[in-house]
């Protein structure tokens, strides 16, 4: 019953995509090509974070928080925005709107970050006999990722490509931004310093995606209103 | 702003339902442990003259059960898991007389049999712990003699094993045994079928110590023989340590050993007698080893042996030690002999009986290694501590025969009763007391030399058919007795072909747990229909983000309906 098990883990891991991709207009715009860019320009991304990381981190023996190492991961984490920032506004995509856009962006991204991430456990450890709850909460990570990537996404998109926007959300919209990027650090820091375990920390993070999700929506929205 | 509002209602409605979910696994999440590995001991596997006993299976793949095998219930898919110290022998007995299918059996050993945690064990009730060691000794005697189509392990007690049966027993008494049905624990062996060895090797190490001949004496000196059987058979041949039967006894004949050479290295106290010490194997096997090794001695030796000296379970008694001989106690030698024993005992304090039990040469058994020596002409005697002849592979040396039920001054008393006896044979001073390795002189016995050696055999399981080629424990031994003796021979053969033995006496168990069928088909309808869910939220959603004058005009029935 194992193969049963990866199953169930598996479709809630990379469910959650597919979804979003062939419900929203996503689909019927053809963005699929962005979608695949946007993981492209994850992968490049990911090799640059990782030599970054190599380079410049020490690996610590125990698991405990040091402010000073995880101030540099956090920033080598800023690389991702910078990636993001290429994925938004550098690459051609064909001519499809601003939203379609950086939800496709936001999606290849999450989805790339996924089966790097993700898959590989999956495949090895669902399948063993011992049952945990560990991929089940895994696969919910991979949800509250989705939506904290698309959610930076759209600010991303809103901080570089919009050019007509309230004075008065500009601020708002780079808070929520900077604590979107900084989220990694945020559930490191959970985890190694308040010593919470993979149950809190999965639903400190679904909780947070929830809320920053509403924000970025409400602020997105408010954007959009003066082109009425 | 109507609309807003209900579609609000609705996101509201979708982020309960995420946070229910997320609270149902959290109430989840504290059943969960991580998998455990474990040490097990498979029960013995062996044919006698063909027929099948012991376990006859090595692979295991089920789900464990407490059941105390209760009669009616169906375990021929699960794993019992039962502990030593709880265990019902008549209801046992029963199970396996009626031949009722099982998926194997999973025997817990009281955590300080373990020999690695003897250190910190603590002293527990001796009335308990006698109670403990008949059980064993008795589940023992019925494994050993039963042939069980599943296959049987043994492993000690430990704090996760503990919880885990813990567990299983909550299931268990809540709902019906263990399947794949609900969940539980598995326990996964993963062995090759266990494979018949090719054969039994026996090696017998045999010591020489000569004796001082005068220049004028043309005649052979005579030779006293002291031997000892030091290999083991038990339930499990991975823990037969056998302390008693027959470390005792080979931990006896070292430090003898030891003292003679210590009088025999000076010209001045050399006595006009050969010494030989022989450490034999096959010991539980009808002492086959002891016939194999007399025969292969030169027939000028075996005819100088004056007599021999059998050891046998001499590490537990009390106060009388028995004489063991297979003449009729009126023959001239046999008298002799145990005169000999008998005054030294007076001397020391302890009582010996003599015991006569005949020889039937028809009769394959032999029950104790003098009678070897007998139906060789021989005379000899075996010291034990045992009144009665064991039956095969009884008293053999397995579960129950661990170090904590030895006394080191019962071996120490015993190395003097023998050691003075043979010297006031070999120096002519019968009947006359003297003390020769008296307490305190250079010649007395070394007390923590017998209980380092105790020690080392308590903890090196020594059945025969396991031995590896050039096994450390021979090699130690034969290096042993070769610090004390002159010359130091090892004799080869193999077991005769009666015992075919079977491979894989240790294994790791696995214990996983498993989730049920049932709670993946659950999973499977609660991703699914989250799934479901998100995509016509999402769609809902995206229809007004894509097309916003549309979010505000359009009216929800009709989005409701789209979606």
């Amino acid at each position: 019953m194992t193969v049963f098990h990866f199953f169930n883990c598996a479709i809630l891991t990379f469910g959650p995509h597919a979804v979003y991709y062939s419900a929203t207009p996503l689909s019927e715009y053809d963005t699929l090509g962005t979608c695949i860019k946007a993981a492209l320009v994850y992968l490049g991304t990911a090799l640059v974070k990782l030599v970054c990381l190599a380079t410049f981190l020490k690996v610590s023996e125990n698991d405990t928080f040091d402010p000073y190492q995880e101030l540099l991961k956090a920033l080598i984490g800023f690389i991702d925005v910078a990636g993001l920032y290429f994925a938004l506004t550098q690459l051609t995509h064909r001519n499809i709107s601003q939203n379609h856009k950086f939800q496709a962006v936001g999606l290849g991204w999450a989805f790339a970050d996924s089966v790097l991430h993700r898959l590989a456990p999956l495949w090895v450890g669902a399948r063993g006999l011992e049952f945990t709850w560990e991929y089940v909460l895994q696969g919910l990570e991979a949800n509250a990722n989705l939506v904290f990537t698309v959610s930076l996404a759209a600010m991303g998109s809103l901080m570089w490509l919009r050019k007509s926007k309230p004075r008065a959300l500009i601020p708002l919209i780079y808070a929520c931004a900077g604590i979107l990027a900084t989220m990694p650090s945020i559930t490191s820091y959970l985890r190694r310093s308040l010593g919470w375990r993979l149950p809190e920390v999965v639903g400190f993070e679904l909780s947070a995606s929830l809320v920053m999700a509403i924000i970025s929506w409400q602020l997105f929205s408010a954007c959009q209103r003066p082109l009425v | 702003m109507a609309t807003r509002k209900a579609r609000q209602g609705e996101m509201l409605e979708s982020v309960y339902s995420v946070l229910a979910m997320v609270f149902v696994l959290f109430a989840c999440v504290e059943l969960c442990d991580a998998a455990t590995v474990l040490d097990v001991y498979r029960l013995i596997q062996y044919d006698l003259a063909g027929s099948p006993f012991g376990s006859r299976f090595a692979s295991l793949n089920h789900h464990a059960s407490s059941s105390a095998f209760a009669p009616g219930v169906d375990l021929s898919r699960s794993v019992v898991i039962s502990p030593v110290r709880e265990l019902n022998l008549t209801v046992l007995r029963e199970f396996i007389e009626m031949r009722r299918p099982l998926g194997g059996l999973l025997f817990l050993l009281p955590k300080h049999f373990d020999r690695s945690g003897r250190q910190d064990a603590e002293e527990g009730d001796e009335v308990e712990e006698g109670k403990l060691r008949n059980t064993l000794a008795e589940l023992e005697d019925l494994l050993i003699h039963a042939s069980l189509p599943y296959p049987v392990y043994f492993a000690f007690e430990n704090d996760k094993v503990a919880e885990i049966l813990a567990d299983v027993r909550r299931n268990d008494a809540s709902s019906q045994p263990a399947t794949a049905t609900t969940g539980g624990f598995k326990l996964l062996v993963s062995t090759s079928e266990p494979k018949k060895l090719a054969s039994t090797p026996i090696t017998n190490i045999q010591g020489w110590l000569p004796g001082l001949k005068a220049d004028d004496d043309v005649n052979q000196l005579p030779t006293i023989a002291i031997v000892a059987s030091y290999d083991t058979f038990g339930a499990a041949p991975a823990l037969a340590v056998g302390s008693d039967s027959n470390g005792s006894g080979v931990a006896a004949l070292l430090e003898l050993a030891r003292l003679f050479s210590r009088l025999y290295s000076n010209s001045k106290t050399r006595g006009r007698f050969n010494l030989l010490f022989g450490l034999t194997s096959g010991g539980p096997y009808n002492y086959d080893g002891t016939s194999k090794w007399l025969r292969s001695l030169d027939q000028r030796l075996r005819e100088s042996i004056d007599y021999a000296v059998c050891l046998n379970s001499i590490g537990s008694w009390n106060n009388e030690l028995w004489i063991h001989v297979s003449k009729p106690p009126e023959n001239a030698y046999v008298k002799q002999v145990f005169e000999g024993f008998s005054d030294t005992a007076k001397d020391l304090g302890v009582k010996v009986g003599l015991k006569h039990k005949k020889i039937n040469i028809s009769n394959p058994r032999v029950a104790w290694e003098h009678e070897q020596f007998s139906r060789l002409r021989v005379t000899a005697v075996t010291v034990s501590e045992l009144s009665v002849a064991p039956e095969l592979l009884q008293n053999s040396g397995g579960l129950h025969d661990s170090r904590e039920f030895l006394s080191e001054s019962s071996v120490i008393k015993s190395v003097k009763l023998v050691a003075e006896t043979l010297a006031r044979h070999i120096y002519g001073q019968q009947g006359k007391n003297i003390e020769i390795f008296a307490d305190g002189s250079s010649l007395a016995v070394n007390p923590s030399y017998i209980s380092a050696w105790l020690d080392f055999l308590s903890q090196t399981p020594r059945v025969a058919p396991f031995f590896v080629k050039n096994d450390p424990l021979i090699a130690s031994l034969k290096k042993e007795l070769a610090e004390h003796n002159v010359e130091v021979n090892v004799h080869q053969d193999v077991l005769d072909g009666t015992f075919t033995f079977y491979d894989s006496t240790k294994a790791q168990l696995n214990i996983y747990q498993v989730a049920s069928v049932a709670f993946d088909l659950l999973l499977l309808l609660v991703v699914g229909s989250y799934l479901i869910l998100l995509f016509s939220f999402l769609f809902i959603t995206t229809r007004g983000l894509d097309d916003l004058i549309g979010l505000f005009r359009r009216p929800p029935s009709r989005k409701v309906k789209t979606a």
